[in-house]
């Protein structure tokens, strides 16, 4: 019998989100087929990177990321050479020192350091806005944020189960901007999280699920099974509430492991520190990237040049 | 496999209000019903416009777009014994959400609504009898497979296209034979076919707080031994309860705190 290629089954597509304004903007999602399953149609948007920034330098950091820094002396200037990385697609500014454990940064000094870096990108790539990892922090840091850079069109990561109500009240409801739901390798969470955010008022269209992350060999594989179910639901089950693309902020997870970390003295075995952190970034990427994240977070400018050469490659 | 199909009923012109208001072309009756299912979850619209002898092929038409053009082009069930009419009413049919289903052909006196379905790439109701109530499940399989054949020599894809009904008996009065429609079920399953039928049946002549009750359990028992899709009232809370309760646990549909909601 021959074989009859099956149609694949009309209606289900993951959404298109729009980060940023201008002919800069990023969109991501937007596909209906698996991750590169360019033969059963067309993809509208290539798997989109951004450059990790924190708003506080990063402590050792390794050559190839201090060079890219050297001489910047506040976070928009950070935020402007990040932004010149060949590849990049977007910039995430991470509020390190709004941590109520470290610098305890206020909200009010985070958004205006955040508005004098989005004045200095000037639009020339869209801005994430990544927390502390402090629930009630972040949502008092993203209120006072968003609303600084309303009419930005940029993205809050994360809301969690958490402090979801906070940050959809504000950056979602209030300004306008992009949201980004976070469950933590928990499928029904992420479903959850995704409808409780909606039924608040907040279109679907501007949701960004970020799913969970975490470095190659470290838990890895729930990662990476919680994307393809998700997937899976949006595409062979027409899950209009996980149709949202996923972005997965991975480096902050790879440059924070032993292999990334141990320093040569300790590890004369295992090689150089960069390479050794740079390969862990570019593997993790990847593997995301394969089961069907539409961006990803990455920090050094190698691993950046790698991962863009490997989805244009595959576009 | 895939999530459950619920075809709800409720627009049907043996009800007063509906028969109403297919009579005098009112849409409002037929809308406000179509809003209510669709709300509860149905995916298909069942739309029955009775024998329709003088009017039909019309009154199918109006029908279809009245419900198509307010609904987002919601798929329809067309129920009628009229086939011209039904295929009037796949003329004006708009296809984005799903084919048309021809309500329904049976290995009798409606055999050809099967041929109809092929020559208009519809999917067809297939009823497991040919006059009166199957004696048994051999003679359902008779049957389906007699409609099976003629579905497939008209060029169906009868995997996907031809919809088996076992025929839901009332259980007062048919107790004995309820057993008869789950094996029924089960051996469609087990051929790969895909499977229906009016649901609501069985619990014909039972009191009306009662009904919920019984028609959930039986969806459930169906639904595990392997039904695809039945006409039923979306508006039974309990029911559509169960159908997404039924989806969650095959999998069908991936569980969150909320699922009755959506």
């Amino acid at each position: 019998m021959p074989f009859k290629k099956p149609a694949p089954k009309p209606g289900a597509a993951i959404n298109e989100v729009v980060l940023g304004t201008g002919e800069n903007a990023v969109k991501l999602g937007g596909e209906s087929v698996l991750p590169f399953y360019g033969f059963d149609a067309e993809i509208a948007n290539t798997t989109k990177i951004g450059i990790e920034v924190a708003d506080v330098e990063f402590e050792d950091a390794v050559p190839g990321i201090a060079v890219l820094y050297a001489g910047a002396t506040n976070a928009a200037e950070r935020v402007v050479r990040a932004a010149g990385v060949p590849g990049v697609d977007f910039v995430c500014l991470r509020f390190e020192s709004a941590d109520p454990s470290g610098a305890d940064t206020s909200a009010e000094d985070c958004a205006a350091v955040a508005k004098s870096a989005f004045d200095a990108l000037a639009g020339a790539k869209p801005l994430v806005i990544l927390g502390s990892k402090n629930n009630e922090k972040d949502a008092q840091i993203f209120d006072k944020i968003a609303a600084a850079l309303q009419g930005g069109n940029v993205l809050f990561v994360s809301a969690k189960e958490e402090n979801y109500k906070t940050v959809a009240a504000s950056a979602g409801l209030a300004y306008g901007q992009k949201i980004s739901p976070e469950s933590a390798v928990d499928i029904n969470l992420a479903k959850q999280l995704n409808v409780l955010i909606t039924q608040m008022g907040v279109d679907a269209k501007n949701l960004v699920m970020n799913v969970g992350s975490a470095a190659a060999g470290y838990g890895f594989e729930y990662v990476i099974s919680t994307i393809d179910r998700i997937k899976g639901a949006a595409m062979s089950q027409n899950d209009a509430t996980l149709s949202m693309p996923i972005f997965t902020p991975i480096s902050t997870e790879t440059w924070a492991v032993k292999e990334s970390t141990a320093s040569e003295a300790d590890m004369p075995d295992w090689g150089s520190v960069e390479d050794r952190g740079v390969s862990m970034e570019i593997q993790t990427a990847v593997a995301v990237i394969a089961s069907g994240s539409n961006a990803v977070m990455l920090r050094h400018p190698a691993s950046i040049a790698a991962v863009s050469k490997l989805v244009n490659a595959l576009a | 496999m895939a999530k459950f199909i619920t075809i709800g009923e409720r627009i049907h012109c043996i009800s007063p209000v509906i028969r109403e208001a297919m009579n005098s072309k009112n849409p409002e009756p037929i809308l406000k019903r179509a809003k209510e299912q669709l709300d509860a979850g149905a995916v298909y619209l069942d739309l029955n416009i009775g024998p329709a002898e003088s009017n039909g092929e019309d009154l199918m038409q109006w029908g279809v777009k009245l419900l198509q053009e307010n609904f987002d082009n919601v798929p329809i069930a067309l129920d009628t014994a009229n086939k011209k009419a039904i295929e009037a009413g796949i003329r004006v049919y708009n296809r984005a959400k799903g084919k048309p289903i021809v309500n329904s052909a049976d290995a009798g006196e409606r055999i050809e609504n099967i041929d109809l379905a092929a020559a208009n790439d519809a999917i067809v109701l297939a009823l497991c009898s040919a006059e009166g109530v199957p004696g048994s499940v051999d003679e359902r399989q008779a049957f389906c497979m007699e409609m099976l054949e003629r579905g497939m020599e008209k060029g169906m894809d009868a995997a996907e296209d031809m919809w088996f009904d076992p025929l839901f008996l009332v259980i007062k009065g048919m107790q004995d034979k309820q057993k008869d429609v789950l094996d029924t079920i089960r051996w469609f399953a087990e051929q790969g076919f895909k499977s229906t039928g009016g649901l609501s049946n069985i619990s014909n002549g039972m009191p009306k707080h009662i009904r919920p009750i019984m028609d959930s359990t039986m969806l459930a028992m169906c639904i595990s031994a392997g039904l695809t899709s039945a006409i039923v009232n979306p508006n039974d809370l309990r029911l559509m309860e169960t159908v997404k309760s039924c989806d969650a646990i095959l999998n069908e549909t991936l569980f969150a705190d909320s699922y009755l909601e959506l």
